[in-house]
């Protein structure tokens, strides 16, 4: 119970991002493909998409490593105080989402149309 | 008390690190029309080589080939060839190997720096809290932050070499000492660690022991000097909410002395937090590097880092940004849990 | 509270806004801390140098009288004189290429502080639209855009502006761009924290009720109150932004080689300098110094005269 439960959370944040990355992706090949050729179209979509996904994982995994670190500090500092680890993550990973739903996008796309 | 799950699971994070920088930095090589193709093959070169180049490269492959091939590369450690600055070379094992430690050095004696300093410091704001002192220490850490490390620096090398003349202006150590390993322990060979304090003690020989530590001070209290002030503001506040505590007013109520009692017993308490600030302030401190490494004529990992983006010489530029992204999470990865053994109130 | 909103409704135009001015109880902190004081006088001194510099050495037409020679080598008729020592007629003594330091500093000012306000305005501006977007819309789109804010707050920005750089290009437009990208998170984050301060006041949910438009709402109400911490902002960041600029140009991404600014003077008189002039690399580096010192005490200054309530966003 409390394991789907888990599962559950986690799919509904990745999994909507996700498909927004691949709405976006898809979109994006369709817009750039009218002005460029396709092998710079799919370059340059798929570096987005890197980006954004690599950013996101980096993200994620930096607010782990560094939850505690960050929040000792701004406690100790006053600093705004809002910041946690687990909001951190979750819109981390969301943005990781997207930026791989960019990328599998892009792939999909170009093993099914690509020479 | 950090359980071995909490410390396994912390490793596990280094997976994710590594997958997410090596994501970006092979971003940064394909964003913005960058041809590296053309790069290697310099000016003046005919398309035709260039198109060559490509294929052998494998820069024609659809992009995702490219990015499953890169990672398992990196997982493997193997960050390509150069292209400019060692053509042909490999990136890890001929240009980025021995540029780690002098970095690592750099930034573990201007942390060093900025512990020694900047503690004392803090100490002394909390005890005489809203005195001239604590004044004086707050302008103090202000003035430091504004002066630019690429001032700073020189200013040093202006004073201590060229008009006192009692450390070096430049370099890791005196050109008349080699140091070259392996060193014997036991009858066993062993290779050197890179880190030139550490090399000429195994080696045994304290002359240029001393010459390196000489060569660290400048470059050290340069670097320092930011996470100095960061590190005293962390130390008053953090001294000040220990003196807050219980144990403080009854070791007090027991008629020992203010400053004593705050010092004996807040010390060890108010350091664990500052602890904290060591690992974020060590990303800074390599960015500081950077700098450092060019006004000292020091060549390690940001000197090689500036000289690569330079040259277009995306594959060092790649692994040199793992690196430091590897650099940075170790560090924090050990303060995290140093910080979990240290700090009682903490259970995983 | 109410009272003091009906007034501010009421004042409105030029004699509202120097009311408002006379009566602030932020100038009058600001004005009776010594330290800000001081660093006010340092900036204002450098803005009359910098438009001094642009008016009478960069001249009309930029190339012409004064400013070619603050510009060109002057080794052809006069090599002997190359790294001369300051002297009554060349205050800051000569370089490695026997052009005077003293006008190339001065000038120096005009392009900090220009780029600096090029850096600063722009990141405040596209800072204010994400911060308060983010308010506004709360919980998905300000988590997941103010989260990315932090974590790009998390890189050191030196090294964060070399990674853009490697992806614009060297040059010193590309790395204004590069920190304007490092420096708008810093004020998306300070513009947040204060928008939904306001927004947590009653006057705001009274306006929704009547019906106001979000762009109105946040245009009227929710911009004008983040004025202050935003103002703040700026100015603790002009002098990082001053340095973070002059890092680039020193690391050679940013100024053309030879240009008159601090960075570029500093690292060729670091370079080529150091040991036999002394004063090359000393005088740019410390107008840096000075400028961003005067911006760090001003801002030092401000943040403590500010609304505690806005001051916690700001580091």
């Amino acid at each position: 119970m409390a394991a789907t439960n888990w599962l559950e959370t986690r799919v509904r944040i990745v999994g909507g991002s996700l498909l927004a990355g691949v709405a976006i992706g898809a979109l994006g090949l369709l817009v750039g493909g009218v002005r460029y050729d396709s092998q710079t179209v799919t370059t340059q979509l798929f570096a987005v998409g890197a980006l954004v996904f690599g950013f996101g994982l980096l993200g994620w995994s930096g607010s782990v490593l560094l939850g505690r670190s960050i929040e000792t500090v701004h406690r100790h500092l006053d600093r705004e105080s809002d910041w946690t680890e687990a909001s951190s993550r979750r819109a981390m990973a969301r943005v990781a989402g997207f930026g791989g739903g960019i990328m599998g996008a892009v792939t999909v796309v170009g093993l099914l149309f690509g020479p | 008390m950090a359980s071995k799950w909490f410390v396994i699971k912390r490793l596990l994070l280094l997976i994710p690190v590594l997958i997410g920088i090596s994501t970006v930095v092979f971003a940064i090589l394909h964003l913005g029309g960058n041809d590296p193709a053309a790069v290697m093959a310099g000016q003046g070169a005919s398309q035709e080589q260039i198109e060559t180049i490509r294929s052998e490269l494998g820069f024609d492959d659809p992009i995702w080939v490219q990015y499953t091939r890169f990672l398992s590369d990196v997982s493997q450690f193997d960050f390509g060839e150069s292209y400019v600055l060692k053509p042909g070379q490999p990136v890890w094992g001929s240009i980025l190997a021995d540029k780690l430690p002098v970095t690592i050095e750099l930034a573990i004696y201007g942390q060093l720096f900025g512990v020694m300093l900047g503690v004392p410091l803090g100490v002394l704001s909390a005890i005489k809290q809203n005195s001239l002192t604590d004044h004086i220490t707050r302008i103090g850490a202000l003035a430091g932050i504004s002066v630019p490390i690429f001032w700073s620096g020189p200013l040093l090398i202006i004073l201590f070499a060229n008009i006192l003349g009692v450390l070096p202006a430049s370099s890791r150590i005196d050109t008349q000492y080699f140091i070259e390993g392996p060193w014997a322990f036991f009858g066993h060979e062993l290779p050197l660690t890179g880190l030139m304090t550490i090399d000429t003690l195994l080696l045994g020989n304290i002359d240029a022991f001393v010459s390196a530590v000489e060569h660290l001070l400048l470059p050290a209290a340069v670097m320092g000097i930011y996470s100095m002030a960061l590190i005293s503001r962390m130390m008053r506040s953090s001294m000040l909410e220990v003196v807050r505590q219980d144990y403080i007013r009854t070791a007090r109520a027991k008629g020992q002395g203010q400053k004593i009692t705050m010092l004996k017993h807040g010390l060890k308490n108010a350091f664990i937090p500052v602890i904290t600030v060591i690992g974020i302030q060590f990303g800074t401190m390599l960015g500081g590097a950077v700098l450092t490494e060019t006004v000292f004529g020091i060549s390690g990992l940001g000197v090689i880092l500036v000289n690569a983006i330079q040259a277009g010489d995306y594959p060092v530029v790649q692994a040199a940004v793992l690196v430091f992204a590897m650099l940075f999470t170790l560090v924090n990865l050990t303060v995290d849990i140093t910080y979990s053994y240290l700090d009682p109130r903490i259970q995983q | 509270m109410s009272t003091q909103t009906q007034q501010r409704r009421r004042r409105r135009g030029i004699r509202g806004f120097i009311h408002r001015l006379r009566h602030s109880r932020f100038l009058s902190n600001l004005a009776a801390n010594r330290l800000a004081m001081i660093g006010l006088l340092i900036i204002t001194l450098m803005v009359v140098i910098a438009l001094y510099a642009r008016i009478f050495i960069g001249g009309v037409g930029p190339i012409e009288g004064y400013y070619g020679e603050i510009m060109g080598s002057n080794l052809s008729g006069n090599a002997d004189m190359a790294k001369a020592p300051p002297s009554p007629k060349y205050p800051f003594g000569l370089d490695g290429q026997a052009r005077s330091i003293f006008p190339r500093v001065l000038f120096g000012s005009w392009l900090a502080l220009k780029w600096g306000t090029v850096t600063v305005a722009v990141s405040t501006v596209l800072g204010v639209s994400f911060g308060v977007i983010a308010a506004y819309y709360s919980d998905l789109v300000d988590n997941v855009v103010m989260r990315t804010m932090d974590v790009l707050l998390a890189f050191p920005s030196l090294l964060l502006a070399l990674a853009l750089v490697s992806i614009l290009g060297s040059g010193l437009q590309n790395a204004v761009v590069a920190l304007i990208l490092v420096y708008t998170p810093r004020f998306a984050r300070v513009v947040r924290g204060a928008a939904l301060a306001v927004l947590e006041d009653e006057y705001i949910d009274a306006t929704i009720a009547i019906g106001a438009k979000d762009f109105r709402v946040l245009a009227r109400h929710v911009v004008p109150n983040c004025l202050a911490p935003v103002t703040v902002q700026s100015t603790l960041n002009f002098g990082l932004a001053i340095i973070d600029l002059a890092a680039l140009s020193f690391l050679g991404f940013g100024a053309k080689e030879g240009a008159p600014s601090w960075g570029m003077m500093l690292s060729a008189g670091v370079e080529n300098g150091l040991h036999s002039a002394w004063w090359w690399p000393f005088f740019p580096g410390l107008a840096l110094a000075l400028t961003v010192l005067g911006f760090n005490l001003l801002g030092d200054g401000m943040r403590d005269a500010l609304d505690p309530r806005m001051r916690d966003a700001i580091d």
